[in-house]
């Protein structure tokens, strides 16, 4: 399985040249850091270095994940790309998912910075609703299911009963394929309390006298907003782009309890396929039609676009605040 | 200094931390003295079926000195994946239940041993859920227990449930007429569990979905094709914005729909007004249904075959089978006690054990999940939708699985 990519820019220190330590071999400093990150690098080496490799070597080869594996040397990734017979949704996986990750991620973005703009601008009660905005992300996976399955349904749903006070024809949200990803997107949303708490911090730390001078100088709260906040904040938009986009492309527990709930046992990406997100399919032909091998062929795929995606990310997005 | 002794201690520490997370497993305490045949199972439904299973396993202890049966239970959900690490990293149970779908892959790789001759008398088992079991014409495995799906219906919408095809349209077409909030029935979907159900469908025009000795596809056939648009016409009268909604029959919205034993319990429970009962699959020609279960298998890499054998005779005997079968929540597959015990089930448990004698195992070929979930069930959508008459999407699903399993009819 594809292991998480976590975009981590280095904490640049200026250097300076006349000054520094070179850390040497002998030092007993040096035995004692690296018993102590010792632990850590256990951890990596056994828990993601170790299976990452294992997986990319499985993605050459074919295997049920009991019997021995078959060298086919780059076949699978030869198939996934070409042979239809074999993944018909292969494709199809890609395209719900890229859909979903441009729905998604800045829809969350949008109201995880509304939400902080509010919570910033209140004076009382700004704990309350941090809480309140940031408990559907500490709820269990099933129970969203069950909430959001909830909510859109087509006779008793909430969220019919509301559109329907403005005039909205009633709509099957989860059970009609071009709405399926606005709906699994709209919960996304709901779900952006992390990137809002990061936006409330990116808030916090712009300096008052910026704000101050803006105000003397005449700026209209929507100026502020798009010539001083909005720029100031160009750091964290960064960070919860490239984390939001490598998030949505690995999107899987909530297209899992989505359509895997309600008496219905089989999870197959929703109707015709319009749910079926990339890491869902990997899933599927992981464990339930034994094709190990391809499945970590798809992993990898996902892996390598993932950085791709980043490194263009870091070299062609505005990153420093201005 | 002092620094550099907290750091190391520090270091020391964190690394005892980490040894200690690691060492954890530990061996069943068996004695050497005794012989240990491990079975692996789904994780219990209730308490009691813990029992029931305690019980079974006991019997069996006394009957066989020496031997203890060391009964590993494993959620539903992650069992073929701990069970797919296990036979890639030895640790294999000697015996265990398998799924369905994976006995053909299992027995064609050898990874379970065929049952040996005189182990099973056949006729003492329903041939569907015994066909479950078959590979190539060789049996691989003990049914333990199954079930099947069967039509519920509300007594309020429907006095006297459909007995066939033309019965059902009607009686459909009649609930949404006298009410339009009402569905007829729940038409199932093209997804992975609708496509599961359809095979009972088919089997009631007569059909089947493949002929496996002869490499042939028939679920294009006309059987199949009348099947399917038996669901597209039953579409008008049961609108998805009605059925779609969570409990649809439950909550008195539809006058059918076709399930399993399972919502038999959570409808009583949940919504203990709902006067309903359960009927037999409607069928055109021939009395049919699909099946689903539990089946057990013995693995080649584990040890005490015979034994093996043994608890798998044991758990289906006439005596015990019955009971196995309602704690594991299905329906007993051995003949004698079916007959015997069926008064015990409840009264809407009849149609199941009704659809169990008449039901048609699924193709044994170990690609069928994939077929269903990836082929089938969006050719059922395509036809569901309207995106495709039921003969073409058919048609196009049947290509593309000659294509896949290389078959040329």
């Amino acid at each position: 399985m594809a292991s998480p990519v976590v975009a981590q820019r280095p904490a640049e220190t200026p250097a300076r040249p006349g000054r520094r330590r070179r850390p040497g071999i002998g030092r007993r400093d040096h035995l004692i850091g690296w018993l102590l990150i010792a632990p850590a690098m256990v951890y990596f080496i056994i828990f993601l270095l170790y299976p990452a490799l294992a997986a990319l070597y499985y993605s050459f080869t074919e295997w049920d994940l009991h019997s021995a594996p078959i060298w086919v040397g780059l076949q699978n990734y030869i198939d996934l790309f070409f042979d239809d017979v074999k993944y018909p949704h292969f494709w199809k996986s890609v395209q719900v998912t890229l859909q979903y990750t441009l729905v998604a991620v800045p829809l969350t973005l949008v109201t995880a910075l509304a939400q902080a703009l509010l919570i910033n601008s209140i004076r009382r009660g700004s704990n309350l609703f941090r809480l309140l905005l940031f408990l559907p992300v500490v709820t269990a996976e099933a129970a969203v299911g069950a909430i959001w399955r909830w909510l859109y349904d087509p006779q008793y749903g909430v969220i019919n009963a509301v559109i329907g006070l403005v005039g909205i024809p009633r709509q099957n949200w989860l059970n009609t394929p071009e709405l399926v990803i606005p709906a699994l997107a709209f919960i996304a949303a709901w779900q952006c309390g992390i990137s809002m708490i990061i936006y409330l911090a990116g808030l916090k730390s712009i300096p008052e006298s910026i704000k101050e001078a803006a105000v003397i100088d005449g700026a209209s709260p929507v100026q502020r907003f798009f010539k001083v906040i909005v720029p100031m904040l160009r750091p964290t938009t960064f960070y919860l782009v490239v984390t939001g986009i490598i998030a949505a492309l690995q999107v899987f527990g909530l297209v899992y309890v989505i359509f895997s709930g309600g008496g219905n046992r089989s999870v197959t990406g929703g109707p015709e396929q319009s749910g079926l997100a990339y890491v869902l399919h990997i899933y599927l032909y992981a464990f339930r039609y034994n094709a190990m091998g391809a499945a970590c062929a798809m992993s990898f795929i996902l892996l390598v676009f993932i950085m791709i995606i980043t490194f263009i990310q870091f070299k062609f997005m505005k990153q420093e605040a201005s | 200094m002092i620094r550099r002794v907290t750091g190391a201690a520090a270091a020391a520490l964190l690394l005892a931390g980490l040894t200690a997370c690691g060492g954890g497993s530990e061996e069943g305490g068996a004695g050497s003295a005794t012989t240990e045949l491990t079975y692996w199972m789904f994780q219990d439904r209730t308490p009691q079926a813990g029992e029931v299973v305690e019980k079974i396993r006991t019997d069996f202890e006394k009957a066989n000195p020496g031997v203890t049966v060391k009964i590993v239970k494993i959620p539903k959900d992650d069992y073929n994946t701990k069970l797919g690490s296990a036979l890639a990293g030895n640790t294999v149970p000697d015996v265990g239940i398998l799924d369905q779908p994976l006995v053909s892959r299992f027995a064609q790789e050898g990874t379970i041993k065929e049952v040996p001759a005189g182990t099973l008398n056949e006729a003492d088992f329903w041939e569907g859920a015994l066909n479950t079991n078959k590979v190539g014409g060789k049996l691989y495995g003990f049914p333990i227990d199954h079930t099947a799906v069967a039509l519920f219906y509300n007594k309020a919408l429907v006095p006297t449930p459909p007995k066939t095809w033309d019965e059902l349209k009607t009686i459909s077409a009649a609930i949404h007429a006298k009410d339009a909030k009402v569905a007829g029935i729940v038409v199932p979907k093209g997804d992975g569990y609708g496509a599961w159900m359809w095979p009972g469908v088919v089997g009631g025009a007569g059909g089947s979905m493949v002929d496996e000795a002869g490499k042939k596809i028939l679920f294009d056939q006309p059987p199949a094709v009348e099947a399917l648009q038996l669901w597209v016409d039953l579409l008008p009268s049961s609108p998805r914005e009605i059925t779609d909604s969570d409990q649809a029959f439950a909550n008195g919205l539809a006058g059918m729909m076709i399930s399993g034993p399972w919502d038999v319990a959570t409808i009583k429970d949940q919504f203990p007004d709902l006067d309903f009962n359960v009927a037999p699959l409607p069928y055109k020609t021939t009395p049919a249904g699909n099946i689903g279960g539990e089946n057990a298998v013995v693995f080649s890499k584990g040890k005490n075959e015979a034994l093996a054998w043994k608890w798998l005779q044991h758990l289906t005997n006439s005596t015990n089978n019955t009971t196995l079968a309602q704690a594991l929540g299905g329906f007993p597959v051995n003949k004698v006690a079916a007959d015997r015990d069926a008064a015990t089930f409840g009264e809407q448990q009849q149609a199941f054990l009704e659809q169990l004698k008449v039901a048609q195992a699924r193709p044994a070929l170990p690609q069928w999940i994939q077929i269903n979930d990836e082929i089938i069930a969006p050719a059922l959508e395509s036809a569901l939708s309207g995106k495709m008459t039921a003969q073409e999407s058919l048609t196009d699903a049947a290509g593309k699985t000659r294509a896949l399993l290389g078959w040329n009819s």
